[in-house]
């Protein structure tokens, strides 16, 4: 499966539907439900992500990217967007849930897409600490206030380790992208 | 102006907004915060983060391969097929038009179908032999007339008819406090099995449509109630006290409960924050 399927989307082609669909589900369906409050709200997010995919399917540039990252940058929005919206609401938060998420080893991520291996050769250079707050908040849904009430760490160290944790990763992937070096 | 650096990086206050809008969203003070940096520093910025944000996320959910349940997949595929439909006929159709006949629907329409049985059928040409061109000519003009052209009608028309269909449910909207609301009075016909319907409005006040749009919302039993279904956007123009506009529901609608209209910002929004709703009304 290629970028093609998007842009025949973005053609009208009504069919590349199901193959959009066997394709990039499974990555929607998972966002989802680990960034929803509730099953249902899962189920309508994975909706409404499918709508804003079919509008924005026009709009991908295989230069910036593949088709996965394009997609799970359209469902983090979206997912992002829901859930601040739903703020007010005790989050969905069982233990055995959390416990099971966690990030893979670089040889687990190598067939999902090429940035998602650069991304973990970056976590890798992590501290424990920045690794688990990026964990939380990207894996988890959690807000920075959660993690911190969680890890009982201060707000501004959650930012700090967020902060951090992604420049590094965004200066991995542009180290990957270009072979030069990019520091803050 | 100097090109912007995509790699340049904002104030660490500004990072730390932008990281927290990628990761969870902003306030509204925070957002009026980050909205002092420069737009286009901002949107570099974070354009990367969330490439960053992105590849975690994928590098995270690499092990997860749930698959699709299939009554969800199964109504996906129902939308896709609604969204496609309406584009394909939003396409290749005259917009739909409406009693004040200033007021535009903004997105496309599902009754389609029934408007194109009705386009003009295209006229016969007719040879007439040396001696019959009079006779000819008679008949062709009989053929004009008969099969003269025929505007594709109205919206006000197609809810008229679609309010004699036994399954189709008509809700009255009652006005709400808000200022827009004064005076105004209308209804919903629905039709839950062609999952289509029109709003009618009388007294609906003139909008901006480059700064805010009218917005239907559609809300379905089988919904949380705080994400009820788009229904489309309109416009009310200067004369147009008797407005008819059909309703576009993005996704299908199971079992309409209620609906509403809100103004929006220009474009709509995807949830109504519901600080403007001038109607709503419920199903019996």
């Amino acid at each position: 499966m290629t970028s093609d399927v998007l842009q025949r989307i973005a053609s009208g082609e009504a069919t590349a539907v199901r193959e959009c669909l066997d394709e990039y589900g499974a990555l929607v369906w998972s966002l989802a439900r680990r960034l929803s409050r509730t099953p249902s709200d899962a189920e309508d997010a994975t909706q409404e992500i499918f709508l804003d995919i079919w509008r924005s399917a026009g709009r991908f540039d295989p230069s910036q990217g593949s088709p996965k990252m394009f997609i799970a940058m359209i469902a983090r929005r979206r997912l992002i967007d829901r859930l601040r919206k739903a703020s007010a609401e005790p989050p969905m938060d069982p233990e055995e849930v959390l416990e099971s998420i966690a990030w893979p080893d670089s040889a687990a991520v190598a067939e999902t897409a090429s940035e998602a291996e650069q991304a973990v050769r970056a976590l890798a250079e992590l501290k424990p600490d920045q690794r688990q707050v990026l964990e939380l908040g990207l894996l988890h849904g959690l807000s920075q206030s959660e993690i911190a009430a969680r890890l009982g760490m201060p707000l501004g160290s959650v930012k700090s380790f967020m902060r951090r944790g992604l420049i590094r990763v965004r200066e991995y992937m542009n180290i990957d992208a270009e072979g030069v070096a990019v520091r803050s | 102006m100097a090109a912007q650096d995509p790699r340049a990086q904002p104030p660490e206050e500004f990072v730390d907004l932008l990281v927290k809008q990628v990761t969870e969203g902003l306030l509204p003070d925070e957002q009026r915060k980050l909205d002092e940096l420069d737009a286009a520093t901002a949107n570099a910025y974070r354009e990367e983060l969330e490439r960053s944000v992105a590849a975690l996320t994928l590098a995270g959910t690499a092990a997860d391969s749930a698959a699709l349940p299939a009554p969800l997949r199964s109504r996906l595929e129902q939308q896709a097929a609604l969204y496609f439909a309406a584009e394909a006929r939003q396409s290749t159709r005259a917009p739909a038009t409406n009693v004040g006949s200033t007021a535009r629907p903004s997105s496309a329409v599902l009754d389609a179908p029934k408007v194109a049985e009705l386009r003009p059928r295209p006229a016969q040409a007719r040879s007439a032999a040396v001696g019959w061109w009079a006779a000819a000519a008679c008949l062709l003009l009989a053929l004009f007339a008969w099969f003269r052209p025929q505007s594709a009608p109205t919206a006000a028309e197609l809810r008229a008819r679609l309010l004699t269909q036994p399954d189709a449910i008509k809700v009255t909207l009652g006005a709400t406090q808000d200022p827009a609301a004064a005076g105004v009075r209308g209804d919903v016909v629905w039709d839950p099995h062609g999952q289509r319907g029109y709003v009618h409005f009388v007294g609906l006040p003139q909008n901006d449509p480059s700064a805010e749009q009218y917005q239907i919302w559609i809300f379905d039993a089988d919904r949380d109630a705080k994400y009820p279904i788009d229904g489309g956007l309109f416009d009310v123009g200067s004369r147009s006290d008797d407005v008819v506009v059909p309703i576009h529901a993005m996704i299908p609608v199971h079992l309409a409960k209620a609906f509403a209209v809100t103004i929006e910002k220009a474009g709509g929004v995807v949830v109504s924050a519901r600080e403007h709703v001038v109607a709503l009304g419920q199903t019996t």
